[in-house]
């Protein structure tokens, strides 16, 4: 080994160093500033109790609800449409209709979560408004639309490059066996690529569960664990946008570093179980 | 030739000059000389005379930059203590503890109402303080039971932050409840837009920010009116601060001046608010 | 019985296809049919004519001008941080690094790749607060907090991009100038990188779209309403996705609530083209789409 190639060695060792120094500090920060909150309550409590600062309440339990139950239903209604679309896109259409289909869905994937709560605010609020009659339209219901809409693009991507990697030996054969394109796809295709869909499947939760903007413009931020669909809520991330305004010394202030380390603990669960999942598929295919 | 056009040119520049420096006006003198940045954050009343302030200044003087953030009255103080601002806006007097804690001096350079608003699709014009308590508390839950339509009210709400809120609650519904499942709005502006577009929506916001598209209501009979709040008839009414955390810089003093001075008192005018005296 | 299910299958798919197509359509078209007719210099520079506020220095306040320009410079800087560090950290885990230590980086990389982006910017914000009270108290959320903060939220990408790029180069380009007696160095920076260029071009181009489009960042690390055109990183500054944020929830006239329009078509116009470039510069994009959260 050269005396340069060491060097090289070193720099670039180092920078990795720096970088994978990051999501570690993160999470130090997080504690540490989260101290005070913790010193004073059990987590216990903190995780399960109602928000009302002016009574000395600081438990986020309404704002995981929240964020539990978008999170979960815009996957519900994005998992089936991804599934769908990458169908599409593995062969049950025509190329002359898959291919602009996957073109589109890759351009989807650069539209602002800005934008999409823009339009949310001013084409989905009044709508929801009118079609309903119950609260001011800003609720559970309004976001999960374009939450979902949202995932949708990137879990299709992800699900058809799962079906991509499954063998063509595998597709084959099933062609051999007298399956027509649906039969593959839904008894062949689907299972072999379980991992990968999985794996798909939790990571996109993780995002839904991290989006800030669409929750903080259309699900209406009232503190408090809906009831239904039809009732405005807080997620833990515009729980952190909304309190960051609070004093610095306050326990409220500490409460957004809580929200964030529960943010920060789930996403990486997830982000663990999709790099195992992926893993286990990467063993069985070699 | 060429000298010709030289001689214009100068001709023309010394015009402007002339014009320039016969345009400036008393207020803005005190910013001459100055340079750098003037941060102001807070209460989100404050941010149309703030805005039409720091576009006058910044016209006359490039060298000067002022930047202006919302984030609520809460956000404001906190931040001016921090020191991470210079001007800190709040739509409340800070508390004791918030002044003494922080070293803070407080500039209050106007006086503003804040109005119950509704669509002006809705009938109801007028409203007890008793009837208002009871619909923030969630104890009347449809319009017909003040007189109007038969449909369910949505209320809308400020964040614990808010300078609006904490004299709407302390004032109008004298320290009652809000209802936990009220919509919470994060400025005046998202309240107006809230309930210009919501026909069953009841909010608050500062007189200043009403305009056509919401309906003011009257308090036990006395119209939220800028004659009414400077009188005092209007109670629910509320001075406009800027704080600063002790002695402010130069650059904020000019400011502040400014905001005291006629062309300060004009635009703050302009805006829907009644200029106070220092 | 039998026949109808495949049937219903295929029928499920294109139901899908439509949703997704219908939804993306709503979208832009909506925002396309509201802020279309508003996109003009107008829009920009307000009431100052473009040649002024381009060359003459003057401050413009009713245009979009300093808002655009907040967004390059915070782009700009916050991919100019990212590069070096995401490039080097791409090529030690494809080159320099195996076994269980490339396997725990990755994870790494994986875990920082899912934090939500509101994190990232608690934790820029919480920086500012430090180096608030440990260096100077003029030191508050500025442009660079915000774009080193960004630049923690693309990293990912860049690693991602870069580290794949190198390890899709196929053995027999690879091992070529080695066997004629290069040594690692000179084979990583006059085969390899070139060969990859590709590829991490395509991943710059992503988090600069990434970087464009963030609005929970900048929202907790130092955005304000009115700042003017960036001056120093030590300011706060404006940016096109906290003005359209902005605009939906207190615009005060129809003219805002048009430049909001107009604003978000810009914004979408930008974020998509740079998505789509990067996706034509390198075909086999997948699942770093997934990346941003």
């Amino acid at each position: 080994m050269s005396r340069r190639e060491r060097l090289v060695r070193k720099i670039l060792g180092t920078a990795t160093l720096c970088a994978a120094a990051l999501p570690l500090s993160i999470l130090i920060f997080m504690l540490i500033l989260a101290r005070p909150l913790l010193s004073s309550f059990s987590v216990s409590d903190l995780l399960t109790g109602s928000w009302a600062p002016l009574q000395g309440r600081y438990g986020i339990l309404p704002m995981m609800v929240a964020s539990f139950l978008l999170a979960s239903c815009s996957l519900a209604v994005s998992f089936p449409v991804s599934l769908g679309c990458a169908g599409l896109i593995f062969g049950l259409t025509p190329p002359m209709l898959a291919v602009p289909l996957r073109r589109l869905v890759q351009l989807m994937t650069g539209f602002p979560t800005v934008v999409y709560g823009f339009v949310g605010v001013f084409l989905l609020v009044p709508t929801v408004r009118h079609l309903f009659h119950a609260g001011s339209g800003r609720c559970l219901l309004s976001a999960l639309v374009p939450l979902s809409l949202m995932i949708t693009p990137t879990m299709t991507l992800f699900f058809s490059d799962a079906f991509a990697a499954v063998p063509r030996p595998i597709l084959l054969a099933a062609a051999a066996a007298g399956a027509d394109p649906v039969q593959r796809f839904v008894w062949v295709v689907i299972p072999s690529a379980r991992r990968g869909l999985a794996a798909g499947l939790v990571l996109s939760f993780g995002r839904a569960l991290g989006d800030t903007l669409i929750a903080l413009m259309l699900a209406g931020n009232a503190a408090q664990v809906p009831s239904g669909f039809l009732e405005s809520a807080r997620t833990l991330t515009a729980h952190i946008a909304l309190v960051i305004a609070a004093d610095l010394q306050s326990l409220e202030f500490a409460s957004i570093f809580l929200c964030g380390m529960v943010l920060y603990v789930l996403t990486s669960c997830a982000a663990l179980c999709a790099w195992k999942m992926r893993a286990a598929t990467r063993k069985n295919s070699r | 030739m060429a000298y010709r056009r030289g001689f214009l040119f100068i001709c023309v520049l010394s015009c402007i000059l002339a014009v320039t420096t016969g345009v400036h006006a008393g207020g803005y003198d005190a910013f001459k000389g100055l340079e750098g940045t003037l941060r102001i954050s807070g209460g989100t009343a404050h941010i149309p005379v703030m805005k039409a302030l720091a576009r006058e200044v910044m016209t006359r003087y490039p060298a000067i930059r002022i930047t202006i953030a919302g984030g609520g009255s809460g956000v404001g103080i906190k931040q001016v203590g921090e020191g991470l601002v210079d001007i800190g806006n709040s739509g409340r007097r800070p508390t004791d503890q918030e002044i003494s804690a922080y070293g803070l001096r407080l500039h209050r350079w106007a006086v503003d109402g804040v109005a119950a608003v509704v669509h002006p699709e809705n009938p109801v014009r007028s409203l007890t303080s008793r009837q208002v308590q009871d619909i923030f508390a969630g104890r009347v839950t449809n319009w017909k039971e003040v007189g109007g339509p038969d449909r369910a009210i949505h209320v809308f709400t400020r964040d614990e932050a808010s300078g609006t809120r904490h004299v709407f609650w302390k004032k109008a519904l004298g320290k009652g409840a809000i209802r936990k499942d009220a919509d919470v709005v994060p400025s005046n502006g998202a309240m107006k837009t809230a309930v210009a577009t919501d026909p069953a929506a009841i909010g608050y916001i500062s007189v200043g920010y009403v305009d056509e598209t919401v309906q003011a209501l009257a308090l036990d009979g006395v119209e939220p009116s800028l004659e009414n709040v400077r009188s005092g008839r209007y109670p629910v009414a509320r001075g406009l601060y800027s704080n600063t955390k002790g002695q402010p810089s130069a650059l904020a003093q000019a400011f502040l001046d400014l905001l005291f001075a006629p062309e300060g008192r004009r635009i703050i005018a302009s805006k829907g608010y009644i200029p106070a005296d220092r | 019985m039998k026949r109808i299910w495949p049937w219903a299958v295929r029928c499920g798919c294109y139901a899908a296809g439509l949703w997704i197509v219908s939804g993306a359509a709503g979208v832009v078209g909506f925002v396309a049919w509201r802020g279309l007719p508003h996109l003009n210099a107008q829009l920009l520079f307000g009431d100052v004519s473009a040649r002024d506020a381009l060359f003459g220095g003057v401050p413009v306040f009713d245009g979009l001008w300093p808002a655009v320009l907040g967004t390059v410079a915070l782009v700009t800087g916050a991919v100019a941080l990212a590069a070096p560090l995401g490039l080097a950290t791409g090529i030690y885990l494809a080159e320099f690094s195996r076994g269980r230590l490339k396997e725990v980086l990755t994870v790494f990389f994986d875990v920082l790749a899912g934090i939500p982006s509101v994190v990232v910017g608690l934790f820029g914000f919480s920086v500012s607060l430090l180096l608030h009270k440990l260096v100077s108290p003029r030191l508050g959320p500025c442009l660079l907090v915000a774009a080193f903060s960004l630049m923690i939220l693309v990293l990912p990408y860049v690693i991602r991009a870069t580290q794949s790029a190198l390890e899709e180069v196929p053995q027999e380009v690879r091992l070529t100038a080695l066997s004629l007696g290069a040594d690692r160095v000179q084979n990583l920076v006059w085969v390899l990188l070139p060969h990859s260029l590709q590829g991490i071009a395509s991943g710059l181009l992503l988090a600069v779209g990434r970087c464009a489009e963030d609005t929970a960042v900048i929202l907790l690390t130092g955005v304000v309403v009115t700042a003017g055109v960036p001056r120093s990183v030590l300011d706060p500054f404006e940016a096109l996705p906290f003005y359209i944020y902005y605009i939906s929830t207190q615009y005060g006239s129809t003219e805002e609530l048009e430049r909001g329009f107009a604003a978000a078509l810009i914004l979408l116009g930008v974020s998509v083209s740079l998505f789509a470039l990067a996706y034509a510069v390198r075909r086999a994009v997948g699942s770093w789409a997934l990346y941003r959260a």
